[in-house]
């Protein structure tokens, strides 16, 4: 199953070129050139692309209204504008934001991670260096020997935090805060203790993490 | 007509108003004073019963006393015959008086009787003596003294040396009393003290009256209405305070205008920034994606480093469109900040986070110790990350050269620092410092204006950013 995208851009030049490039990375692209109807072309995709600058409507409004219609729907603005008109309009709706001149790679890899957050994009199974993972289930098995291995709740809650924002480095704040549900107090060793536990459970080396790295002095990060 | 309106002026004038007041009360001592008195006096003067008329000649003892030594310098070497028909004479002209003159033996020639009202209002005066002796000089010259009754006393000849004797001329106390002249009693008394009472309270009025009109204007200077400006003051007399409220109201109308023409002219420039940034990006944006079409094409190894140079250059462009157009927004001084208490090592950590991965591809070498107790500033969030974006952006694009980034907190000087590093060339030797510059120039409007001090010491070997509060009260002691 393709994942469809709503793209919506007045630019011509600029609309057919990315449309063009995103159905070459095997999206299915409903491109429209004013958010007229938007509401209606966004049933059934997983993600929607929206130029600030729009004929009619702008962007805001119609990320406004679309996130209304459907809250799951993530929402990712572009803009030609100065970042500071933008903020002053008020993003909070948008889960991305991303300046023009931007490079389709870039724009690219902020989909993915749009859509990995939102699991419209889960792949069935993920690689990870000698596991294989089942996002959204709490199934990690050994690649090689097929024995499957029990994380316990915040374990598996930690877990699969680090793989929905997959190559993002995460805070101590924001991994503590993200699966406690409450905020981070300086000096807790509950995280590190947690995450060394995980550890011995999944690393070849507990003393040498390939899965879960540590960056040092920032947090943590799950390479794809 | 120029006359009364110039009366008109004047009787606006609070000036005019305080001069009156003054005048009053300067009046009140030398003039007000005796012309009280005489009123009082006219008033009096009907009330009493005024001296008959034969009274009048002895009215002015002063005079009576000239006249009195003149005659007795003229009877000097007189024969003692004359003289008592001279003295005489002078008791016909001075009926009510009792006039009489001693030899220089001490024997009494002459008394005449006063015809009017007795010598002493007591009673009969004593008699005067046949013979004076020493005893009875003494006790005549007492009474004398104590003007009972009184007496005008001369030697003749008007001189003691002389030795023939004295002239005495004696009024009666019914003449000399006082009860004809304007007394004053304690009517007089109210009646200045009610005019005193009416100065105070009239000065006491007029500043109570000034002081009310002032405060009035105060209060409408200090409150302000929505717009954050001062509202206009209802007019009042068109005295002194009064011009100060017109020419207030003039001010507030002024400046009400001036804050719509700025309002005016703010949209007009944030319009202007949004349709150059619009302008040049939207172009920019083609250019990069048909040069990313492009490089799918089969190239050689020449044109793909074209190509990347080229999308490079387009990054750094749109950057620097960024920066000019958000430093010109911010210039403006009319973007709001939010500042919050924040934990500014959490926030740097996150940023950090964000840039790790860049810089990680680059090959930088990264060293970030941000541990200790939560530091917390007053900032605008979004606008310190925009902060910590340009100076890791810096080092992104000015500091390949030493491949470092730096990014540690610790205490200088008594205050907890944010420290940024690289190992770079210094922004000197950078090939577009411009663009840096501006960068800069938006981290240092952004800091001050969420009361942040930062200093940047770049040299060949690498350049140094440090952040902290300005201010903090343990810095305050440093010397």
């Amino acid at each position: 199953m393709s994942v469809t995208l709503l793209y919506v851009e007045d630019d011509r030049e600029i609309g057919s070129v990315v449309a063009a490039d995103l159905r070459e990375r095997e999206y299915a692209v409903r491109w429209l050139e004013s958010g007229d109807g938007a509401l209606e072309a966004a049933e059934g995709c997983q993600l929607a692309i929206l130029d600030v600058m729009l004929p009619g409507l702008d962007g805001f409004t119609v990320g406004q209204r679309l996130k209304r219609a459907y809250p799951e729907l993530p929402v990712l603005m572009l803009s030609a504008r100065t970042s500071i008109d933008d903020k002053l309009q008020g993003l909070d709706f948008a889960d991305d934001y991303l300046t023009k001149p931007f490079h389709p790679d870039e724009l690219a890899a902020r989909i993915e991670v749009l859509l990995r957050r939102s699991g419209a994009a889960a792949p069935a199974q993920l690689t990870l260096k000698h596991l294989v993972v089942i996002p959204g289930s709490s199934v990690v098995t050994e690649a090689a020997t097929g024995r499957e291995i029990m994380l316990t709740g915040k374990q598996f809650q930690i877990f699969s935090y680090l793989l929905r924002h997959l190559g993002q480095i995460l805070t101590k704040e924001q991994i503590y805060e993200a699966v406690w549900g409450e905020s981070y107090i300086e000096g807790d060793k509950t995280l590190m203790v947690h995450i060394r536990y995980l550890r011995e459970k999944l690393e070849l080396d507990p003393a040498a993490p390939e899965i879960i790295e540590t960056v040092r002095g920032i947090g943590y990060r799950v390479r794809g | 007509m120029k006359g009364a309106g110039r009366f008109q002026l004047l009787h606006r004038s609070l000036l005019f108003r305080y001069l009156l007041i003054i005048v009053a009360a300067l009046l009140f001592v030398p003039v007000v004073i005796p012309l009280t008195i005489a009123v009082y006096s006219i008033f009096a003067g009907a009330t009493h019963t005024s001296p008959p008329k034969e009274y009048e000649q002895y009215s002015s003892i002063d005079k009576l006393e000239i006249l009195w030594h003149e005659e007795a310098r003229k009877l000097l070497g007189e024969p003692p015959a004359d003289i008592t028909k001279r003295l005489s004479a002078l008791g016909e002209a001075y009926p009510l008086s009792r006039i009489f003159w001693v030899d220089p033996a001490g024997i009494t020639q002459l008394v005449t009787e006063p015809s009017g009202p007795p010598l002493l209002l007591t009673g009969e005066a004593p008699a005067v003596p046949a013979q004076w002796s020493a005893a009875e000089a003494v006790s005549f010259m007492k009474d004398s003294a104590a003007l009972k009754p009184l007496a005008i006393v001369a030697f003749i000849g008007d001189r003691a040396e002389a030795a023939e004797g004295f002239m005495v001329m004696q009024i009666p106390e019914d003449i000399t009393e006082t009860k004809y002249a304007a007394g004053l009693d304690k009517w007089y008394t109210i009646a200045m003290l009610v005019f005193f009472l009416l100065f105070i309270t009239s000065s006491w009025f007029f500043f109570i009256m000034i002081r009310r009109r002032l405060l009035r204007l105060q209060t409408a200077m200090v409150f302000t209405g929505q717009e954050g400006l001062p509202q206009i003051v209802p007019p009042g007399k068109p005295d002194e305070i009064g011009r100060l409220e017109e020419a207030f109201n003039t001010m507030v109308t002024e400046l009400k205008a001036g804050r719509a023409r700025e309002a005016e002219e703010e949209a007009l420039r944030k319009r202007l920034v949004a349709d150059l940034s619009h302008d040049l990006r939207t172009p920019l944006t083609v250019i990069r994606s048909h040069l990313h079409v492009l490089g799918k094409e089969p190239l050689s190894p020449h044109g793909q480093s074209s190509l990347e140079l080229m999308d490079q250059r387009i990054e750094s462009l749109g950057i620097l469109i960024e920066n000019l157009l958000s430093y010109n927004l911010l210039n403006s001084g009319r973007i709001a900040l939010h500042p919050e208490r924040r934990d500014v090592l959490r926030l740097v950590r996150e940023s950090a986070a964000a840039w790790y991965p860049v810089w990680e591809k680059e090959g930088y070498q990264i060293e970030i110790d941000l541990e200790g107790a939560p530091l917390y500033w007053e900032i605008d969030d979004s606008w310190f990350r925009r902060v910590l974006d340009n100076l890791f952006q810096n080092i992104l694009r000015h500091a390949r050269s030493g491949l470092y980034v730096g990014i540690l907190t610790e205490i200088r000087e008594g205050n907890r620092v944010i420290i940024i590093s690289d190992h770079g060339g210094g922004l000197a030797q950078s090939t577009d410092s411009a663009g840096a510059g501006l960068g800069l120039s938006i981290v240092d409007l952004l800091l001050k204006r969420m009361d942040l001090e930062w200093s940047m010491e770049s040299t060949a070997k690498g350049t140094e950013v440090v952040i902290w509060k300005r201010d903090a009260p343990n810095n305050l002691n440093k010397i």
